[in-house]
């Protein structure tokens, strides 16, 4: 005999809410923002509303193009107080019907180039305005791929709305190409001159 | 003159012979853990080849597929109807069929990953039985009819393949190389989060939680505060469609806990790495020991059992998310290995 608990009356995914979950790459020299939003089912006719501007039922290029822009609009992003541009490099929208059935992700990705910045730390601050009346959110810093760029800490918000990325940026080391292109060519040298030693010895 | 003459002769020789004997007795004597694990495989390969001997050419299609295909991430928390599934349906077998993909279960996972999955499933009964808090006779399909097996790579002692079982709220991906496996990512959920079966309250991730709370509550003032984050973390920050995302941890980090905190924290860990049976779960606990100093434990929300809240264990090959969805009756967690994910690490040998 199965019996409930307290089970939630409807089915289970998130309904009311658009969840958008903010991914932050940090280089010395740009930010990436990978930004996912997932409307829930009965916020989904509404979301759709404010992109399908036609009513035409469908998505079209334009539409997507010009929904991407109002979400970028709404996400700001500075690093230790100075403001930076924030461009839109890519959007995936899926069709209207995937998103009716809460399945479907919005996936953007947002790019801005870092003014130089000298080694030392410094502070990334992410903030996401978009459609604060349903929006539930999420940011997180990855792990850098740079080894110059060292995370400390990340600070945000209650509704993770803002997040700040403290991070160290370490000196690139002057003429580091050039020396391990050095040490690499020795290396080699050394290995030829034991293998035609070898030989030597053995013939 | 000779003896002096001889030792730079034979000490060389002597180095030498040491060494090959170690070696050749380091070849011979294959590690134990090494050895269970490809037991475990040969079992599971045999019991996977039953349940293809158990189907017709028409089930066989819908089992088995190439190991480089798509499907090796076709899955997800959602349910039939709004996430479509392609393999082969439970809900389509036969009674036999059915025994013989549950005793492939069993043998793949450990008792008590095979009693959490059987678990989550029928928690899933609950949502489609009528007041269950399903949507009986809409287009979502709830219920133990509605989870899917899939052998992703033809199944084998030797080569690569993966075994993926799943429905609703339920992501079991298990690759197997010959000894290696690893089940990342897999996903375990559960709503309802209790009910009651056969006159026994159910908590198919009761364990999980509970030890999660023992462990928050055992962290000191200190500890708690680089624990517990300062914001609500609503989700999963690497549920599906997430591969290859390694976020920066952050949290409390085991080396800052007591040698009685760190076991706690394994035993929560053990909640998802042991799923699998033991053969492939004590290689893998080993590996998450020994980077335990690397381990941290992030907490988010009430510190009281009962309550929704938030955790993460992350390591440098580990990945465990148990994120509430609002309520404490509706829980979505996720387990990786960033660097073993699909088995990416093991299929490559």
């Amino acid at each position: 005999m199965l019996a409930a608990g307290a089970v939630s009356p409807t089915s289970a995914h998130r309904r009311d809410e658009y969840l958008q979950a903010a991914r932050l790459a940090v280089d010395p020299d740009r930010v990436r923002i990978e930004l996912d939003l997932t409307p829930g089912i009965a916020v989904a006719d509404g979301v759709i509303a404010a992109i399908d501007s036609d009513r035409s039922g469908a998505i079209s290029a334009g539409e997507a193009q010009a929904y991407a822009a109002v979400v970028r609009q709404s996400v700001r992003l500075d690093v230790d107080e100075t403001p930076l541009v924030v461009a839109l490099a890519s959007s995936e929208l899926p069709d209207v019907a995937a998103m009716r059935r809460g399945e479907g992700a919005i996936r953007l990705t947002l790019t801005s180039a870092l003014p130089p910045l000298g080694p030392g730390r410094h502070h990334l601050r992410y903030r996401n305005a978009h459609r604060g009346d349903i929006g539930v959110y999420l940011a997180n810093a990855l792990v850098p791929d740079n080894p110059r760029v060292d995370i400390t800490s990340q600070q945000r918000d209650a509704a993770q709305r803002e997040l700040i990325v403290v991070y160290d940026l370490h000196p690139s080391r002057p003429g580091s190409g050039v020396a391990s292109f050095a040490a690499s060519v020795g290396v080699a040298v050394l290995v030829l001159a034991a293998l035609a030693w070898r030989r030597r010895r053995t013939s | 003159m000779r003896s002096m003459l001889r030792l730079p002769v034979l000490a060389p020789l002597g180095l030498l012979a040491a060494l090959t004997a170690t070696g050749l007795a380091q070849r011979s004597a294959a590690p134990p853990a090494s050895a269970a694990a490809a037991a475990a495989t040969a079992r599971i390969v045999k019991a996977a080849q039953a349940v293809a001997a158990s189907l017709d050419d028409a089930g066989r299609a819908k089992l088995q597929f190439a190991f480089d295909s798509t499907q090796k991430s076709n899955w997800s928390n959602l349910p039939s109807g709004i996430y479509e599934r392609h393999s082969l349906r439970m809900g389509d077998l036969t009674p036999p069929q059915k025994a013989a993909v549950l005793a492939l279960l069993e043998t793949a996972l450990s008792r008590d990953g095979y009693r959490k999955v059987m678990e989550i499933v029928r928690g899933d009964e609950v949502l489609r039985r009528p007041g269950g808090g399903g949507a009986p006779g809409g287009r979502v399909a709830f219920g133990e009819a509605e989870y899917y097996l899939a052998f992703v790579g033809t199944p084998s002692t030797t080569a690569a393949w993966m075994l993926q079982f799943g429905g609703h709220h339920l992501a079991i991906n298990l690759t197997m190389a010959g000894s290696a496996a690893s089940m990342a990512p897999s996903l375990p959920a559960a709503q309802p989060a209790k009910y009651t079966f056969e006159g026994k309250e159910i908590r198919p991730l009761g364990r999980e939680n509970d030890k999660a709370f023992e462990l928050i509550n055992a962290l000191d003032a200190g500890q708690r505060s680089q624990a517990v984050l300062g914001s609500t973390v609503a989700d999963l920050v690497l549920g599906p469609g997430q591969d290859g995302k390694v976020i920066q941890p952050e949290g409390l980090k085991a080396s800052a806990m007591t040698p009685a905190q760190q076991t706690m924290l394994l035993g929560i860990v053990r909640e998802w790495a042991g799923i699998m049976t033991d053969g492939f779960a004590e290689p893998r606990m080993a590996e998450i020991r020994a980077n335990l100093p690397q381990t941290w434990f992030a907490w988010s929300g009430p510190t009281t059992n009962g309550s929704a809240a938030y955790f993460r264990i992350q390591g440098p090959t580990l990945v465990i998310e148990y994120a509430p969805q609002r309520t404490i009756d509706h829980i979505h967690t996720i387990y990786r290995d960033p660097t073993n994910d699909y088995g990416a690490k093991i299929a490559a040998k």
